[in-house]
């Protein structure tokens, strides 16, 4: 899924009628925004707990699926799981091992899940980071020059094009290239992130790597960035009818400059902060593309976790990831305050 | 003037009425002139009445593998196979068409699902001030928050596989985004003065609810429902893909499930992997169109786009 | 205005620029074929693995651990098969006993006890010699702990006692008199270096492996590679190759992009599309070889406890052996095995594979019923289910409605549940599919909660295990189904006898008569449909190696055997050039392209900026 919220106008036009803090000192805002933050992971956590104890069946019994192990083996393995204590207990369990970031052993692959998750973090940071850098720009970019020159064909054109590729699911746009730029034209590998044998020199594998990037990034960046071109369009849209421009062009600044030095860092605020909220579908994207071009990260274990299934890691995934969303909202309230005047007065 | 009183006395509620046909009708005539919407409309359209005949055009026994022993497996487009055959000798276009059921009443039934959740906490955060209101606020916070792809994973893994858990699925994890427009939407029609004065005539919660938010916040509702069926078709064929999806169910999702299993886009089966991803382009294109001019007429400061 | 339009022009020479400057290396490289880049990398590297002699094997397979006495996946187990030598080898003819540790042995007291004689002159990897007290160290190891027969305990369970008279002797005492020889299908561990292990059943067995087989573990990254390297000192004689590395690919498609632009030299497990796919393809070879793994669907024909106790919800209609029968006439397996598998297997009889021909029912047997949708018609008919209103058969008021399990991540499955369920329609059978995660599956089916699923057994050479799950003595203790392994959940008293006079049957023809009657007797109780053999389909790259050993001899496979015959005998195909390479070097080219052609891009419009600047106020 792509988005939690269709991206229009009319979320925009919210953002800048929301009243905003005025004046708060650095430091509580601070302090406020990590609290929410931690009070959000923390409800993470929990659902991460309770939504898995729904399940009706023995989780012993599906660690020890493929094996033959007689009745009083599997008491044993429940004994050693936790899980004949009662239910309170096996939540304090659980929270403590959580901070200790201990989610258990994956059942298919037989490691811990925390070994697992650290093994294929950073590919998925890689990825996923490579890709928000990208759509960002690009879409930020086409996006105020698309509603600075509203009406035009650049504009008609900029928008038809992002609002198809919106409509167009992540993985089946992955298929298509990976039909299309690897299976028929052979021109960028058609999966994984390293070639088997790779290079030894650094530049030769940084080039394989990224040799192998090019064809999931451009998924990515094709279907996330025609949301940040709708809403940076729609923010400049708005700011382009103030009075304050008005005097800037009657001062006989140039066009793009006016656009350039005044509308823009004015119209980037609220697009930006929308632009990190949605980082969160950006990065759930991860998921579906990991799977098509065979990526080793996170999103690929979330699918062989479905696959499996694997409980355990199905957990970690989706707290990890869940946490990382969140740090990155942090991220955008921060960066938000930042670019805001009105809000850095201490 | 006595002339005039003895025209037009009718009933407050005939009056109503008379006023909302009236609204009906220039909303009807605003979106005709919107033509980016009507194309979506009449695409919107053109695919519901082919989702239901198709019983009609293309009739089971077309599904039916043992009657179709002798039909050529993976065969390109052509003449005789228009969009070409799947893995089992089956008809493409007929597993589209009968796709086309499952894919929007699963794309509806979610929205549905999504929209009753998020109208309802929407109009309850902007209601209710003091801690309720705040506490509502942090939930809709903290969904819009989580990554929704995900949650729809875990959720369908635990569940029992099947297109309810799917519809229940994303229903849960895509409420937060129109609460969030429903809230602020409630936020300005509170402020409107006949809202405070309702309340000095001693009018309860639910009557406001009902009879002020409610029909304030209703037309902003249907804009952002539109949009979201664009997204619960995605979202179903995302997790169909995965392979939380009903397999039983012919779901333009189950088809790309199926082009994947049988490595239909390495082994040159192009029509097996275009056909219903374009399908679901198109129609979620449409809906977004259609949703994109409701908007622009709910929304006047929008008309500008 | 001027400027601006001068800068626009600018702008969009530059981006010309470089679209050209993109796309005429890609096209050039993509005509030209770019085995020059990488035969000048590999060149420079000495180190570099894909030589002539590394064999380098697609996998998509996990690995639990290398511990021949724990590990249970098939990866490390099929590796494990090459690392350490059995007392006695499957033969690669049919799987037979043959020369292992052992070169000769002995059944007396009518099966009861067993002596071994182990060859001269066998010698562990690092030179020391194997004895009888490394096989004793093995047996004895599982024996005496648990955790040590975690992998292969069950096949020592009549296993009485061990002595080893003298260095080349081994005397096994075993329980109970049995015909099957003990000696088969236990990796057999140097007691010098498990000995001085503090718990050797938690031990990786990674690194430093000393072993008797034709290739031993040189290295194992998790989840990225594992590299073998060969034994010269294996007794069978050194192997042609000097390494096989396994290579990980998740994705079984990618597995086959890669065999074809020549980064891998094997892959196994294939589809019939990939297969097809490869067929014809130059210097790549495909092969079709009999599978030891038979699929079937299983009926619950009404579960009990050992103790004779019923458990599950199974239908009644399915207690009634007619009913199972009149389904089996009415499911068209050859259809199926045509349709579903593209043809790639044998259609099935009974559940010990066609690959063991002297076991197999075979399929002119008089017991076979062929696809008979009349006579299942009939056969319904006359067991009391009559043809209601819509079609479906109804008996005291209840529809003949049965449930049928698919497992949600089978593709086969769901394709032949499209077919399974017309035709049962068709003869007045509705059935009601379930398609659901594989732990779910195996939850409802060991409780009893089911009607019908998709199942199926690997086997090895001695069908004994195989007879032995199908007999009484072997149903759960419990009714949540726990206690024992069944089959079907199938069991008659009279299979049970026959099961105990071929497991005592010394003579092999006898023996052979008697497995036959007690397959026939399963065949028309009909617990389960079995359908197919499926092939294995695999292919290789012939143009680098070729010579690779089937087992069994003909029409067998080449991985995943009961055997290490597969790459024993490989050796390279004398075309000693670097594999050809496809895609990577043109993305090479062409990423390095685009990132050149941005900082270029970037620099110039910095530069154009600061020169417009002022014009600023």
């Amino acid at each position: 899924m792509s988005n939690a919220v269709p991206a229009t106008e009319a979320v925009i036009l919210e953002e800048q009628g929301e009243v905003r803090p005025r004046g708060v000192p650095a430091l509580k805002y601070a302090s406020s925004k990590i609290g929410g933050a931690l009070i959000s992971l923390v409800m993470v956590i929990l659902l991460g707990f309770f939504a898995f104890k729904i399940l009706p069946g023995d989780p012993a019994r599906a660690a020890a699926r493929d094996r033959q192990m007689t009745p009083e083996q599997l008491e044993q393995l429940r004994h050693q799981m936790g899980l004949d204590k009662p239910l309170w207990q096996q939540f304090t369990d659980y929270l403590g091992n959580v901070f200790t970031l201990n989610f258990g052993q994956s059942y298919v692959y037989k490691q811990s899940v925390s070994s697992l998750i650290g093994e294929y973090f950073w590919n998925t940071i890689l990825l996923t980071g490579t890709a928000a850098v990208i759509a960002i720009a690009l879409g930020l970019w086409l996006g105020q020059k698309a509603g600075w020159l509203h009406g035009s064909t650049f504009d008609k054109l900029t928008t038809g094009t992002s609002l198809v590729l919106w409509s167009v699911p992540t993985f089946w746009l992955g298929l298509l290239l990976l039909m299309i730029f690897g299976g028929t034209l052979h021109w960028f590998p058609t999966g994984g992130m390293t070639s088997p044998n790779p290079p030894a020199d650094a530049p030769g594998l940084v080039l394989d790597v990224i040799s192998h990037m090019v064809l999931p990034v451009i998924t990515m960046v094709a279907v996330v960035y025609a949301q940040y071109v709708l809403v940076m369009r729609a923010s400049v849209m708005e700011e382009r009818t103030a009075d304050y421009l008005v005097t800037a062009r009657a001062k006989g600044l140039r066009d793009d400059l006016v656009r350039s030095r005044h509308a823009v860092p004015n119209a980037l605020l609220p697009a930006v902060t929308l632009v990190f909220m949605h980082l969160g579908g950006l990065i759930a994207g991860a998921v579906t593309v990991e799977t098509v071009f065979s990526w080793p990260g996170l999103g690929k274990l979330t699918f062989q976790a479905i696959q499996g299934p694997d409980l355990p890691l199905l957990q970690g995934t989706f707290v990890v990831f869940s946490a990382i969303i969140i740090v990155m909202n942090l991220a955008a309230d921060f960066v938000y305050r930042w670019l805001d005047p009105r809000v850095r007065r201490a | 003037m006595s002339a005039q009183i003895a025209t037009i006395a009718r009933s407050p509620r005939r009056l109503a009425w008379m006023r909302r046909r009236k609204a009906l009708g220039s909303f009807c005539r605003q979106f005709s002139h919107n033509r980016t919407g009507m194309a979506g409309l009449i695409l919107l359209m053109l695919v519901i009445v082919i989702a239901m005949v198709a019983p009609v055009i293309a009739p089971a026994w077309m599904l039916d593998a043992t009657k179709l022993i002798d039909a050529p497996r993976f065969a390109p487009p052509s003449w005789e196979h228009p969009l070409g055959t799947d893995h089992l000798g089956r008809e493409i276009w007929v597993r589209m068409v009968w796709g086309a059921q499952v894919s929007l009443v699963v794309g509806f039934a979610a929205t549905a699902v999504s929209m009753l959740i998020g109208t309802i906490v929407g109009i309850a955060a902007g209601h209710f001030t003091g801690w309720t209101g705040g506490l509502l606020m942090r939930i809709i916070d903290f969904f819009l928050v989580l990554p929704s792809l995900i949650l729809a994973i875990v959720l369908s893994s635990v569940l029992q596989r099947g297109v309810w858990t799917i519809v229940i699925a994303i229903g849960l994890t895509s409420w937060a985004g129109t609460a969030r427009v429903v809230r602020s939407q409630t936020l300005s029609v509170e402020a409107r003065d006949y809202i405070e004065r309702s309340r000095v005539l001693g009018a309860g919660h639910w009557h406001i609810i009902v009879k002020h938010l409610l029909p304030g916040v209703l037309p902003l509702v249907l804009a952002n429902t539109t949009l979201t069926v664009g997204s619960a078709i995605i979202a179903e064929s995302t997790l169909s893909f995965l392979g939380l999806g009903d397999t039983t169910m012919q779901s333009w999702g189950a088809v790309l499930k199926n082009s994947m299993d049988y490595s239909a886009a390495t082994a040159g089966y192009w029509w097996y992997v275009l056909v219903p991803g374009i399908a679901i382009v198109l129609v979620v294109l449409a809906f977004t169109l259609v949703g994109r001019a409701v908007e622009n007429i709910v929304n006047p400061t929008l008309r500008s786009r | 205005m001027r400027t601006r339009h001068r800068k626009h022009l600018v702008r969009a020479l530059c981006v010309a620029a470089a679209a050209a400057m993109v796309v005429a290396p890609a096209a050039a490289a993509n005509a030209a074929a770019p085995t020059g880049i990488h035969a000048a990398q590999s060149s420079a590297q000495p180190t570099d693995k894909s030589d002539a002699k590394t064999l380098r094997v697609a996998t998509s397979g996990f690995v639990d651990s290398f511990n021949p006495f724990t590990s249970i996946y098939l990866l490390p187990t099929n590796i494990l098969r090459y690392t350490y030598e059995f007392l006695v080898q499957n033969s690669q003819e049919d799987g037979s006993p043959t020369e292992g540790l052992a070169e000769k042995w002995e059944p007396s007291d009518g099966g009861k006890v067993w002596t071994f004689t182990l060859q001269d002159g066998l010698k562990w990897s690092d030179g020391k010699p194997i004895t009888s007290a490394d096989v004793a160290y093995t047996y004895q190891a599982m024996m005496d702990d648990p955790a040590m027969g975690v992998a292969n305990g069950g096949l020592l369970s009549n296993l009485d006692s061990i002595e080893t008279p003298d260095e080349k002797t081994v005397v096994l005492n075993m329980k109970e008199p049995q015909a099957p020889n003990p000696g088969v299908e236990i990796p057999v561990v140097p007691k010098h270096v498990w000995e001085k292990i503090d718990k050797p059943a938690e031990y990786a067995n990674d690194k430093d492996v000393v072993g008797s087989g034709p290739f031993l573990l040189e290295s194992y990254k998790a989840n990225q590679s594992i590299v073998l390297k060969a034994n010269k000192d294996f007794w069978r004689g050194a192997p042609k190759i000097d390494r096989i590395q396994y290579i990980y690919y998740t994705n079984s498609d990618a597995q086959v992009q890669a065999l074809r632009s020549g980064d891998v030299d094997m892959v196994t497990g294939l589809t019939a599309t990939q297969f097809e796919a490869l067929d014809g393809v130059k210097g790549i070879a495909t092969h079709s070889g009999q599978g030891r793994r038979y699929s079937a669907i299983s009926f619950n024909v009404g579960l009990k406890t050992r103790d004779g106790q019923a458990y599950g919800n199974g239908s009644p209609a399915l207690q009634d052996e007619a009913v199972r029968q009149a389904i089996r006439l009415g499911t068209d397996t050859d259809t199926l095995l045509e349709k579903v598998l593209g043809g790639y297997g044998e259609p099935a009889t009974s559940f010990i594979p066609a690959s063991y021909p002297k076991w197999t029912l075979p399929a002119g047997d008089k017991v076979i019923m062929k696809f008979d949708p009349e006579a299942a018609k009939q056969k319904l008919e006359e067991a009391g289910w009559k043809a209601g209103a819509d079609g479906i058969r109804e008996k005291d008021g209840k529809k003949l409605e049965l449930r049928l399990y698919v497992d949600s991540t089978s593709a086969t499955e769901q394709a032949e549940a499209e077919f399974f369920v017309p035709w049962m329609k068709d003869i007045g059978v509705a059935i009601k599919v379930e398609s659901t995660d594989t732990d779910t599956i195996t939850a409802e089916t060991t409780k009893g909660n089911y009607d019908m699923y998709f199942s199926g057994w690997s086997q090895g050479a001695d069908p004994d295990y195989q007879l032995g799950i199908n007999t009484c003595a072997n149903m759960p203790t419990a009714t949540d189904g726990s206690g024992g392994t069944s089959q079907d959940g199938w069991c008659d008293p009279e299979f049970d006898k026959l099961y105990q006079e071929q497991h005592t049957e010394l003579d092999q023809s006898k023996r052979e008569a008697i497995v036959r009657k007690m397959l026939e007797m399963n065949y028309t109780a009909t617990p389960q449909i079995a359908t197919w053999y499926a092939n294995s389909l695999e292919a290789y790259r012939s143009d680098r190696f070729t010579d690779f050993s089937l087992m069994p001899k003909k029409d067998g496979i080449i991985a995943n055997q009961s055997g290490y015959w597969g790459y024993l005998t490989v050796r390279p195909a004398g075309d000693d050039t670097a594999a050809t390479d496809g895609g990577p070097n043109v993305g090479l080219i062409v990423t390095g392209v685009v990132i050149a052609v941005l900082v270029i891009g970037g620099i110039v419009f910095v530069a154009m900026r600061r020169r417009n600047s002022a014009d600023i106020e």
